[in-house]
Order: C-alpha cells, then sequence, then structure tokens
C-alpha cells in the first residue's frame, strides 16, 4: 500500500513539474525526426520483440497489440 | 476459410476506400519486411522466415485505415521430451529427444485511426492461423495531448480469443498421466476423437505518458498489465516426473503479468545523434521477475541515410513451480508441486542482444519522386541474442550454442 502511494505521489510531482515545461512548436523539430521516436520503426521492430517476446518469460512495456501464437 | 473471409474483408475496405477517396488522399504509405531467424542450440533447431506486408491509407485528416498481412514459415524440430541431470545420470543424455517441427503462420489485420483536434482513437483487429492454434484478437486505444504537445497521454486495451490444439486426454487420469500431442494432424478438423480444442483469453491493459522536457530530451514512462487464462503449457513436450514417468507438460492455467518501462531520448548536436535509453522491471504470479535495460544509438552518417546499434541485457528469476529434474528427489530438483514444465524460459537465465540497423531515405525536395513517390526508405537489420542458463539442462547436458540470429530487409513507400 505504501509502494503504490510513493508512486502515486511520485508521478503527481512529475505531472506537476510537466506542466511548467514550455517546449514551443518552433523548438520541435529535432523531437519529430524520427531518431527521437520511442517506438522507431514499427515494423523492423516488429520481429525481434516477437523472438524476444517467445523466448523471454517476461513481457510488456512496448504495446499490447498482436495475435496468434507463433510460439515456435 | 477464416483468414481468408478476413484477408478479403481487410483488402475490400481498403481498396474501396482508395478507390472513393484518391482524389482527396493526403498519403498512402506501403511497408513490407522479410525476416529471417535462425538457432540451433543443443538438442533443436529452428529457422522461420517471416514476410510482411501493410498499407495504411489517410483519405480525410481525421480518418486514416490500413490493413497487413504477415506469415511465419517454420522449420526445425524442438525438445519433446525433457529430463533433468539425477535422471540423465543414471539413464544417459539419450532419454532426451527431439520431435521435428513444420508449421505455417497466417495473420491478417486491419484498423483505423480516427483524429479530432488533440485526440485520437485507434482500433485494430486480427485474425491469425496456425496447423495448432486459432486467434482472434483486437485492440483500442485512446490518445491526447497537453500542455502544447509537450505532454502526449495514451490508455490501450487488448483482448484475445485464442485455441489451441491438444491430445484428448482420460478423462479419468490425473495430469500425470496426461499424453503429449504426436503431432498436429487432425487439428480443428472436429473428426479426430483424439484431438480436443482448448481456449486461451488473453486481458492486456497498457497507460503510457510521454513527455518532452527541452527542445532536445525526452521520456516516456509505460505500465502493462496483462492476465492470461487457459492451456499455456506446450502440448508437444513432456517432462520426466518420476522414475519411468513421463507426463504432458503441466503449467498453471492463470497467470497475471506486470511490466513498468522507463525510456529516455537525448540528441547530441554536435554528433547529429540520438541516444536512447531504456529500463524495464517485471513480475508475475508465477514468481518471474525481471529487469532489461537497452541503450540505443543512432546516427546521422550522411542526409538520407542514419544508421543505429543497439546493445540490451536482459535477467530473469525462474518461475515457482520450475525444476530441472523433477525426478531428483528434494528441491531445487525433485517435485515442485502440481505443476511441472520443460521450457527453457521458465528457467533463471540471462540474455544479451547487440544489432546493427542501417536506413536509407529516398525523398525529393522539388516535387515527388518519379511523379508519385513522396519518398522512399529501406533498411537492413542484424541482430544476435545470446542466452546463458543458470539452471537448465538437457538430462545434465547443458545447453551449448545458445544464441539466435536474426536477419531483416524492409521497404516503406509513401505516396
Amino acid at each position: 500500500m505504501r509502494t503504490w502511494l510513493s508512486g502515486l505521489v511520485l508521478i503527481s510531482l512529475l505531472l506537476a513539474s510537466a506542466s511548467c515545461v514550455t517546449v514551443r512548436p518552433q523548438q520541435r523539430a529535432i523531437l519529430a525526426d524520427p531518431i527521437m521516436q520511442f517506438e522507431g520503426d514499427p515494423h523492423a521492430n516488429a520481429p525481434i520483440r516477437h523472438a524476444l517476446d517467445n523466448r523471454e518469460g517476461s513481457f510488456g512495456g512496448d504495446g499490447v497489440s498482436g495475435g496468434g501464437c507463433g510460439c515456435n | 476459410m477464416q483468414l481468408a473471409r478476413a484477408t478479403g474483408a481487410v483488402s475490400a475496405v481498403l481498396l474501396a476506400t482508395l478507390l472513393a477517396r484518391t482524389a482527396y488522399a493526403q498519403a498512402v504509405e506501403v511497408d513490407t519486411t522479410h525476416t529471417i531467424f535462425h538457432e540451433a542450440p543443443t538438442k533443436s533447431n529452428m529457422t522461420v522466415y517471416s514476410p510482411s506486408a501493410d498499407l495504411e491509407a489517410t483519405p480525410y485528416d481525421w480518418l486514416s485505415v490500413r490493413g497487413g498481412w504477415e506469415a511465419d514459415v517454420v522449420s526445425g524440430s524442438s525438445v519433446a521430451v525433457k529430463a533433468g541431470p539425477a535422471y540423465g545420470a543414471t539413464h544417459g543424455t539419450d532419454v532426451v529427444t527431439s520431435a521435428s517441427v513444420h508449421d505455417f503462420r497466417n495473420l491478417a489485420r486491419g484498423g483505423f485511426t480516427l483524429r479530432k483536434d488533440i485526440v485520437s482513437f485507434v482500433g485494430n483487429y486480427s485474425y491469425s492461423t496456425e496447423h495448432d492454434y486459432r486467434s482472434n484478437s483486437f485492440n483500442i486505444a485512446a490518445r491526447t495531448e497537453a500542455y502544447e504537445h509537450n505532454s502526449q497521454f495514451e490508455i490501450s486495451y487488448a483482448h484475445n480469443f485464442d485455441q489451441v490444439c491438444d491430445r484428448t486426454q482420460s478423462q479419468s487420469d490425473p495430469p500425470a498421466r496426461y499424453v503429449p500431442l504426436e503431432d498436429s494432424s487432425g487439428c480443428f478438423t472436429g473428426t479426430n476423437p483424439l484431438r480436443t480444442t482448448l481456449p486461451i483469453a488473453v486481458d492486456s491493459f497498457q497507460a503510457t505518458w510521454s513527455q518532452s522536457w527541452t527542445p532536445i530530451f525526452s521520456t516516456q514512462l509505460v505500465y502493462t498489465a496483462q492476465i492470461t487464462n487457459g492451456f499455456q503449457s506446450n502440448p508437444y513436450r513432456s517432462v520426466i516426473i518420476a522414475e519411468g514417468l513421463a507426463a504432458q507438460e503441466n503449467e498453471p492455467e492463470n497467470r497475471t503479468r506486470h511490466a513498468v518501462a522507463a525510456r529516455a531520448n537525448i540528441y547530441f548536436r554536435s554528433l547529429k545523434a540520438a541516444l536512447r535509453l531504456s529500463a524495464r522491471g517485471y513480475w508475475d504470479t508465477w514468481a518471474i521477475s525481471s529487469g532489461t535495460g537497452e541503450a540505443e544509438l543512432e546516427k546521422y552518417l550522411l542526409e538520407p541515410l542514419r544508421v543505429s546499434a543497439r546493445l540490451r541485457y536482459y535477467k530473469q528469476s525462474g518461475a515457482v513451480f520450475y525444476s530441472d529434474d523433477y525426478s531428483g528427489g528434494n528441491p531445487p530438483l525433485g517435485p515442485r508441486g502440481q505443476y511441472w514444465t520443460g521450457d527453457r524460459e521458465l528457467s533463471p537465465f540471462s540474455s544479451w542482444l547487440a544489432g546493427l540497423r542501417a536506413v536509407y531515405t529516398l525523398s525529393s525536395k522539388q516535387g515527388r519522386l518519379g511523379g508519385f513517390l513522396t519518398s522512399l526508405r529501406a533498411g537492413v537489420t542484424a541482430d544476435i541474442i545470446g542466452f546463458s542458463y543458470e539452471d537448465f539442462t538437457l538430462a545434465g547436458q547443458p545447453i551449448g550454442n545458445a544464441r539466435s540470429y536474426l536477419g531483416a530487409v524492409d521497404l516503406t513507400a509513401l505516396f
């Protein structure tokens, strides 16, 4: 319970600090560049994600779409 | 037949959209990817060729529709009977056997995105078939922005209605007497009394917060949860659980999984390069916990050419019911309750990944390429993954050559 509350307080503080941030539209050129995207090239990353998901006991942090087992 | 109908429906929607709105279309993107995966660790090997093709059209500013297809052509062999070191010491390593694997997975998918001001809604559906597996999956997502586009929030939900083929078991037998599936012949036909179909339901939820802090620095925080209910064992694999007794793998039917990932992207103006850092923590109700760290550096060599290198390290603990030898006496070898598995991914291990990628983008600042192409992008990727198993053997024989190789080429055309 205390862990969850600490997490909520931390996220609330981060969100509050986010409201102070002002990156203006004309300053967003680098942030919009393909090399600054979190998802990278989704189609190119899908095969390695698929291989890792089926060879590790973990999952998550990369999206929840998908279908089929393809467990080989 | 169902796959053909799903593919047909997706194609019809895309074609109708394209034909009806070609004159007003703002963008059409076509992607194709071809991947070869290969691994040959001790007593098994696997080669998978995976082609895919996707098309997305944006006929209006407020609407995008997409459809695609992918396949896995699988050939190799996998471990069919797993034993541990104590059993191997008295019976030899030949008690571990392998069986050939050949499969052809087909997946058709389609979806749409609706946009209004700073809000967008996404819906996707996919249907896939394998010789021994069927899957219907949908996911929906909602995104919005705040603080002059600097904060982005997304929530998404996905549900899978899956079915797996299994060997029909005698109702009077306990799991310790269950027989593994011999092969996929007769699966989903309804005519073979030795084949049955078992359901798997998967519910997934994800919340994402992306934040731009400065013109060259952004972060992302992601929480993912997933609940799986149904048959999760490998139906083909059996495990030696006592002297002379090999039983089909028997894993719990319920699993709840959580992951938290944090990412940071920073751009170095002097290098014309971006460094992407990522860390993920994971835990689940099978007592597996793991940590993942990843770093990727991507740099423009020329204006149209960018190259990237990535490194990844992963380490996990084993499932609470995992043992390397269920016939070996007291834990850590020996029985671990009512479940047993011969799955490497449920054992404690670590892995590393090293990868390279190059992308070349052709675009014209004066008009379209060839009169119709806005841009053309080609990419080539190579990855190698190494695994180090702390407590997984094949009758006492450690897994050697535990490396996987992946090579891919991809092409994206924007019209």
